[in-house]
């Protein structure tokens, strides 16, 4: 009843305070330097007014009302006219947005303007929504510096490459994660991250960033906070996200041949090596051929009707990709749920993601939650949380059929005339008979591997203890692990199919249990002197402790088939055991002081102190220095009068980082049992279940039984090992222009990395076992990054911002003794020296031999011959041999770069994001399948073009099934510009307006890799399937909401 | 309080730095450093690994079975298989003027299997060494067994490479990058040599363990390396001259095995080459292979694992190693039982009405024969991979069937159990024979080659079919002694060669031995690639393909230190 009495005297009120309307003046100033601010738009009761380039302006109001004052990059503020109001001063402050950000630095958090390193903060915004489920694929393009590349659709959503700032070291580039302030180099604990639970993700790009992680940092540090704390309404938030999502690889298949396609070019090729096409491929086709080598006539081809002449098996037609590949479907559901007051808080996240995987008999599930509480006692001076995040996954992935083949690589290679099903249309059908491959279904190779399942348990968390015994003085203890197990089923059963089979079934249980525990414990100090200078100091002590455990079980003999009986217990054949175990130690000492001299002078100098058991005596403990320094222009009094700038530092810093990444025992000389052991128990592959290795032997002469065994060595001692190490320059400018409606920042960066850890092959004489690790090389890498935002003028409902990042590195080797060398790409003449071991190294070519007299002139170059690839004599020493090779190509671009588009009309909005690399010449393994031609496989329709007396206008040499001129090896026949721009995603949402229930409610749909641009020269479809195991990224179709209540 | 809590800080804060250097040691599990590997059982264990390391070849890295650079590479058989790009090295050896110094797969993988089996010999040698007799009374007898494995691995290396380094166990990793590949033909064999001659003279006469070699397998490989060596070479692969002082200790060393009575031809050939008959009484030395011994698949001998009948569906895969139409007709008889030294070649044989040697039906699977002597399933021309290609023979004797214990199949290939016979005693036999022949005393090699031809001819036992009919015609008969010159004589010995010892990869290195491969193989090609057009391009070029090329990669890794071989 009050509440009406007032509303309607506000009415009376206003329609008074109408009659009263008068000029109002003011002016609008920076809050921070004061500056007058033009362009900022003062509403008042429906008026409207502009502030001009003195920040002044007019408007027509009344006493009581509500006039807004806006300015792009600002927060809006409002105030409520009150009587006697003329000369109004408002001072706008900037809105939260990057440089204000608070960023967690190592142990301890920054404003993000006060940073003095190369820091990027990851805007996490739109990759909420990412049907892969794998936050770290969804950053792919968007973060200057952070170089990532899919391993394909697989429906676990890794990987395969992760470079900050290109490739620093020869092994694993792999960063370091800390997430929640434990360490850890599994990045899985952050893929699996639910991205609704993240709160921010840093990465520490150069060596004065990174340093205080000391000896595990020189790939750069990916710095992952959880949220919490973030509710202290002490009211219950729930937050949904859900979404459904299909997943085609439709458009990027290869284009290969039909079965009486197949047919015709054997039989070209064929006659090409004067070879009778029925003696190798009688059995499959019939060729209808005049019978003349010197001017074959092909009348025609047909299929003969059964393989292997088995009437239940009809030959097909058989688009393996077809066969293989369906729509995935990935659904993704989410809940959070926060509650927090002053003192304690708590957010609740559950997840679970389940993609049925595009190739058939294939999937993932998975399943986490997580858990962040803490609180606060004695007034804030003791703070307790634990956060503890569990995720539970179980794939069947990609199966090899049984000499090792990936069934994704049969699905492109596989012939056509081989069926799917026997006549029957259920039993699987396969090659017998000349002409074929020794390889199976893979359809039936998959459909076998349908009870194979790997789990994967990942338990991730920590506990600490916070205590400020005195003002500015905090001491903290953090006890964190990371736990994770890993047990990989794999049935083999029996089979038949066509000629192969398999007589012995078998469950084969591969498992092991990794455990790091990590105790840190930090002081911080924040000393302010007085109002100008300004010191931070942290100091503390890190431990980690890393063990892992691994088993693997295997049993034969299984009476019947069926996916409950194959449990150990039920086998009755042999049995194979093995197992054990490795870890390491690693101890550290640090301390960072930050200096701050009225805002303007910014100074932090780290250092750490790291010792790690993968190092020997000699070398156990190394020191790793950085300073940096920043200079924020902007607050000098200097730059009060200017405009333009509303922000801008300079930064500058060097440090030194480590890198450790070698195996725990790398540094030990080794002897080691090997009990009857195959190459492939070491390393997979296709011959490697065929080489012996073991070392045991039956001397009694007996052909069973157990045997005497002994010992080899497997690795040379090296007690001089110890970390590489990397230095680096980093100088950046961060800046604000035209009131923050543009900002960015950039970056330039050297760094040298000595001392690189390498396990290079010796030669052969030295022995079994000779190889050991040593830090044998050096490496420069030098590189930029640039980003550019753009914040759009605000028109009524229409919003825009413009985001584009770009990148660039190169690395090179420096330095690489010359005993290591030969383990590189290179030759006795041409090293490896000056290029980065991604580089392509192999024979140029000069097109195709169109004459005898053409090879007569050449060069001497074995399997030469008219239609053939003419190599390049590079040494005109004139033979073709391997002192010809030299580097034709490199697999990483000269420029990576992103573009962000986000639009918003009314409840609309609408976001585009694309990026690509640039400057990229690589492989493209489609020529290998469209212009040469296989013996065994399928092949693309290019062969059709290849070379022939009469046709002669083509680079796809002449058919042969001997290719002795040995085309598949390595050279620029194959590399082309693999650079590519691909719309990654595109999104467009709807904001319901809040109902009773809901906050907030948005529905969307979105659509990642919809289309891109390559090079024409580049014949595969997908300019990111460089090769043919993974299976091919898809086009993505998704529709989601986003609810809050 | 608040001191308290300092206190409490930095009292935790020493405590924890006080425990570091101890928190970082890490004690590697389940491994052995060289210290530990001092005791006899240990340094035995040692050993036992160097017996180990001469079976530890594989399918594209053979070390002992010598199909491939053996077999292939003579007139013997073709590589086979699924058309002559499968598997395109061989191919490339096949040609002959394919191979190039950077394959891959055999050439260098080959090289650095016997270096590994070399290292195995050199690392327990030296653990051997350093025990007194006292503590390892088998010490002198384990250092001559390791000295025989070493030699075995380097006289293979020498077989396929010619210009290898070598070295012996007193050289540290830093010696062995400074020795070349460039010792004369006379310094390689003799080093070679001189750790047989070490065997001979410390090994015992009989070994308690049969896979051990003993006294007289020293002899009996001594000897094998005499007889290569007495056959001088230049620079590029010529024989210029055979060295009578060897072939006199060829004919002693033989003498002595032969005289020990240990040894003598098996009742029927096919006892060497079936699991059940294997370290009889014709087994001199064996590389020892296993099955259900606990191992995964078992230690089993993967070297052959292609060359199975690839239609026939017990075995499914791959079809390698075909007998070549020149070998079928090459043990074709004439009336009087003998081999057609001449006419031999002259047309393909008609196997329906040519009387042949038995060996041929121990060798050769043959449409309708007796394969590996199961008479329930008869060799069928549908078992061949790539009849348009490669014809329609198969080989067999390094093959067992499906049903044989010694057999596995994993994946699509296939393992045996069945040792590997390195030295049987019909190569005792046949070596001096060789030698007595050069010596100008063929009449002394004619009983050795007759007695060959003996027990040749009485193994028919099991080629019957199950009618109890022969598939073949069987006519062969001993050389008389009339007409028995040294050149017949030659002739015949190698004929006996070829045949007793067809597929089992000795007769490349015979014919590169007796300085005939150039002649041999490029009269064989021009005959054989009318029968076989995928041999068109073929082509032995004399002075480089007698031997394989250095592998490039090991040139590399000691930075040009190895020479390549001529004319590569």
């Amino acid at each position: 009843m009050q509440r009406l009495f007032m509303i309607i005297t506000g009415l009376l009120c206003s329609v008074i305070i109408f009659a009263q309307e008068k000029a109002v003046t003011g002016v609008v100033l920076h809050k921070a330097n004061h500056n007058p601010l033009a362009g900022a738009t003062i509403a008042a009761n429906g008026k409207m007014a502009v502030t001009d380039a003195n920040g002044k302006f007019t408007i027509q109001a009344s006493a009581g009302d509500l006039v807004t004052i806006t300015h792009v990059g600002m927060k809006p503020v409002s105030i409520k006219l009150a009587g006697g109001m003329q000369n109004l001063s408002i001072e706008l402050e900037e809105e939260e947005k990057e440089l204000e950000q608070f960023v967690i630095i190592g142990y301890q958090a920054q404003r993000k303007k006060d940073l003095t390193g190369a820091v990027a903060v990851v805007d996490l915004a739109p990759v909420k929504n990412n049907s892969s489920g794998n936050v770290m694929q969804a950053l792919q393009g968007r973060v200057a510096g952070l170089y990532i590349e899919k391993n394909g659709g697989s429906p676990n959503g890794t990987n395969s490459r992760i470079l900050i700032r290109g490739s620093n070291t020869l092994g694993v580039n792999d960063p370091l994660y800390i997430i929640d302030g434990i360490p850890t180099t599994r990045p899985e604990v952050f893929q699996n991250m639910d991205p609704a639970a993240i709160a921010s993700v840093q990465v520490l790009k150069d060596a004065s960033a990174a340093s205080v992680y000391g000896a595990r940092a020189s790939n750069g540090v990916i710095i992952v906070t959880t949220k919490n704390g973030g509710n202290t309404s002490g009211k219950v938030n729930l937050q949904f996200n859900s979404s459904i999502a299909a997943q085609s690889e439709k458009s990027v298949r290869f284009n290969m041949l039909n079965s009486v396609d197949r047919g015709r070019a054997l039989w070209q090729a064929s006659v090409n090596d004067k070879q009778d096409p029925a003696a190798a491929y009688g059995e499959i086709y019939a060729f209808d051929w005049n019978n003349d080598y010197n001017n074959p006539v092909l009348n025609g081809v047909t299929v003969k009707p059964f393989v292997g002449g088995d009437p239940n098996t009809p030959a097909g037609n058989t688009d393996w990709q077809d066969v293989m590949y369906k729509t995935g479907i990935v659904t993704n559901n989410s809940l959070t749920a926060s509650v927090g007051n002053k003192n304690s808080s708590l957010e609740i996240n559950l997840n679970y993601l389940k993609n049925t995987g595009m190739l058939r008999y294939t999937g993932y599930k998975r399943m986490s939650g997580s858990i962040n509480a803490i609180t606060k006692a004695f007034d804030g001076k003791a703070s307790f949380g634990v956060n503890v995040r569990v995720a539970n996954s179980n794939e069947t992935l990609t199966a090899r059929d049984i000499g090792g083949e990936q069934t994704t690589f049969l699905a492109v290679t596989l012939a056509p005339t081989i069926p799917v099903y026997q006549k029957d249309g259920e039993t699987f059908a396969g090659a017998s008979g000349g002409g074929y491959s020794d390889r199976n279904n893979p359809l039936h190779m998959q459909y076998l591997s349908r009870w194979d399942n790997a789990n994967r348990l990942s338990t991730f968390g920590s506990v600490f203890a916070e205590v400020q015994p005195l003002k500015n003085l905090f001491v903290r203890s953090t006890l964190g692990a990371d736990y994770a197990t890993y047990l990989n089923k794999t049935i083999l059963p029996t089979f038949t199919e066509g000629a192969f089979n398999r007589t012995t079934n078998s469950l084969a249980l591969d498992q092991n249990k990794y455990l790091s525990y990590t105790f840190s414990n930090t002081v911080r100090y924040n000393w302010n002197i007085n109002d100008e200078h300004n010191i931070k100091i942290l100091a503390g002590t890190e431990y980690i402790n890393t063990n892992l455990d691994y088993q693997y079980t295997k049993k034969e003999g299984f009476a019947i088939q069926t996916e409950e009986y194959f449990t150990l217990s039920a086998g009755t054949g042999n049995t194979y055991v093995s197992g054990g175990s490795t870890g390491n130690r690693l101890f550290s000492l640090f301390g960072r002081i930050d200096y701050n001299f009225s805002d303007k002078y910014l100074l932090a100098v780290t250092i750490r102190r790291d010792g790690s058991s993968r190092f020997g005596a000699n070398n156990r403990f190394g020191i790793f220095p950085a300073a940096s320094a920043g200079w924020r222009i902007d607050r000098e009094a200097f730059m009060s009068k200017q405009k333009l700038f509303s922000e801008l530092k300079l930064r500058a810093g060097v440090g030194r980082v480590g890198n450790q990444q070698i195996g725990d025992l790398a540094r030990f000389g080794l002897f080691d049992t090997r009990y009857g052991t195959n190459q492939n128990q070491l390393t997979a592959g296709f011959w490697e279940q065929y080489m012996n290795i073991g070392t045991a032997y039956s001397l009694s002469g007996a052909n069973t039984g157990t045997l005497p065994s002994g010992f080899v060595q497997t690795q040379a001692e090296n007690p001089d090992l110890k970390w590489e190490t990397t230095d680096e320059i980093n100088t950046g400018i961060d800046f604000a222009i035209l009131q923050n409606k543009i900002y960015g920042s950039f970056d330039y960066f050297s760094r040298k990395t000595t001392g690189i850890l390498i396990t290079p092959p010796v030669a052969s004489a030295l022995g079994e076992g000779q190889t050991k690790a040593v830090n044998g090389a050096s490496k420069t890498n030098k590189g930029w990054e640039l980003v550019i935002g753009y914040q759009g003028e605000r028109r009524g409902d229409f919003r825009y911002d413009v985001k584009l990042n770009f990148a660039h590195f190169k690395d090179k080797i420096t330095e690489l003794p010359e005993s290591v060398r030969p383990a590189y790409a290179g030759n006795l003449v041409s090293t490896i020296i000056g290029h980065s071991q991604f580089d392509i190294f192999g024979y140029k070519t000069n097109g195709i031999f169109q004459s005898q007299e053409e090879v007569n002139k050449a060069a001497t170059q074995i399997g030469a011959g008219p239609g053939r690839i003419r190599y390049v004599d590079i040494n005109n020493d004139g033979v073709i041999n391997d002192l010809d090779r030299t580097w034709i190509g490199t697999t990483l671009p000269s420029l990576e770069y992103g573009l962000r588009i986000d639009l918003s009309y009314k409840q609309f909005d609408l976001s585009l994001f694309g990026s690509g690399v640039a400057g990229r010449k690589g492989f493209d393994v489609y020529t290998v399948f469209n212009n040469l031609m296989r013996s065994r496989e399928n092949v693309g329709p290019g062969v059709f073009d290849a070379w022939t007396p009469q046709h002669t206008n083509t680079n796809i040499p002449a058919l042969t099934l001997k290719d002795n001129n040995n085309e598949n090896r390595t050279s620029d026949y194959f590399i082309v510009s693999t650079s590519y721009f691909k719309m990654r995603n595109i999104q467009l949402g709807y904001n319901v307006k809040a109902k009773t229930i809901f906050t907030s409610l948005r529905v969307y749909a979105m659509a990642e890799n919809l289309f891109w641009f390559k090079s024409k020269s580049y014949q595969s479809p997908d300019p990111e399937r460089i090769d043919l195991q993974p299976i091919p990224v898809p086009k993505t179709f998704t529709f989601g909401v986003n609810a809050s209540f | 309080m608040n001191k308290k809590y300092i206190t409490a800080c930095i009292a935790s804060a020493t405590l924890f730095f006080g425990s570091c250097k101890k928190q970082l040691e890490y004690t590697p599990t389940g491994v052995l450093s060289s210290a530990d590997l001092t005791s006899p059982a240990a340094v035995e264990g040692l050993v036992t690994a160097a017996y180990a390391g001469i079976g530890n070849g594989d399918m594209i890295g053979p070390i002992y079975s010598m199909w491939a650079y053996g077999s292939v590479r003579s007139d013997d058989a073709y590589k086979g298989g699924g058309g002559t790009g499968d598997v395109g090295e061989i191919d490339a050896m096949e040609h002959y003027n394919l191979v190039t110094p950077t394959m891959d797969a055999f050439v260098s993988r080959t090289w650095k299997n016997l270096f590994k089996s070399v290292s195995r010999a050199n690392v327990a040698l030296r653990a051997v060494d350093k025990l007194s007799e006292a503590a390892f009374p088998q010490k002198q007898s384990r250092l001559a067994e390791l000295k025989f494995l070493r030699a075995h691995s380097y006289f293979t290396m020498k077989l396929l490479y010619k210009n290898i380094p070598i070295f012996d166990e007193n050289a540290t990793a830093d010696d062995i990058l400074k020795v070349s590949n460039d010792l004369s033909w006379e310094e390689s064999w003799n080093k070679i040599a001189g750790d047989f001659q070490f065997a001979v003279d410390n090994l015992p006469v009989t070994q308690s363990q049969i896979g051990r070699p003993n006294k007289y397998a020293a002899q009996a490989y001594l000897a094998k390396l005499r007889l290569f060596q007495a056959y001088e070479q230049n620079a590029t692969h010529k024989v210029t001259n055979i060295n009578a002082a060897r072939l006199q200790e060829v004919v002693d060393l033989c003498q002595s095995v032969i005289s020990s009575g240990k040894y003598s031809l098996s009742a029927d050939i096919a006892n060497n080459f079936l699991p059940e008959t294997e370290n009889g009484s014709e087994s001199v030395f064996a590389i020892q292979f296993t099955i259900n011994d606990g191992t995964t698949a078992g230690r089993l001998n993967y070297e052959d694992g292609l060359n199975y009948p690839h239609g026939a569906p017990q075995y499914g895969c791959c079809g390698f190693h075909a007998a070549s139409q020149n070998l079928v007709n090459a043990y074709t008889t004439n009336a009087s039982g003998l081999p057609n030294f001449t006419t031999f070649n002259n047309s393909i044989a008609n196997l329906n009405t040519a009387t042949v040697d038995v060996r041929i039906d121990h060798t050769v699977g043959i449409d309708g024969h007796v394969y590996k002597y199961d008479n329930t399933k008869l060799f069928s021309n549908s078992w061949v991979r790539d009849p348009g290609v490669y014809g329609n023979f198969h080989t067999m004797r390094n093959q067992q069937l499906a049903t044989s214990s010694s057999y596995f199949k994993n994946g699509p290939f296939m393992g045996v159990a069945k040792n590997y016979d390195i030295i049987r005693y019909a190569e005792v036999l046949l070596m001096q024979a060789e030698a007595y022949i050069e010596l100008g005393q063929p009449d002394k090699a004619l009983p050795l080659i007759n007695q060959i031809r003996a027990r040749a001819a009485a193994s028919t036992g099991r080629l019957k079919k199950q009618d109890g009919t022969f598939a073949s015609n069987y006519n062969m008969q001993p050389y008389p002694a009339a007409g028995w010159t040294q050149a017949y004589a030659r002739t015949a010995l190698q004929w006996e060669r070829r045949l007793e010892f067809a597929t089992e990869g000795q007769r490349f290195f015979d014919l590169v031995r007796w300085g005939m491969a150039a002649q041999v193989l490029n009269d064989y090609i021009s005959v054989e690639k009318s029968r076989r057009t995928f041999l068109a391009t073929a082509v032995f070029t004399a002075g480089r393909d007698e031997y394989l090329p250095i592998p490039q990669s090991e040139i590399t890794f000691t930075k040009g230190l190895y020479k390549q071989n001529p004319n590569y």
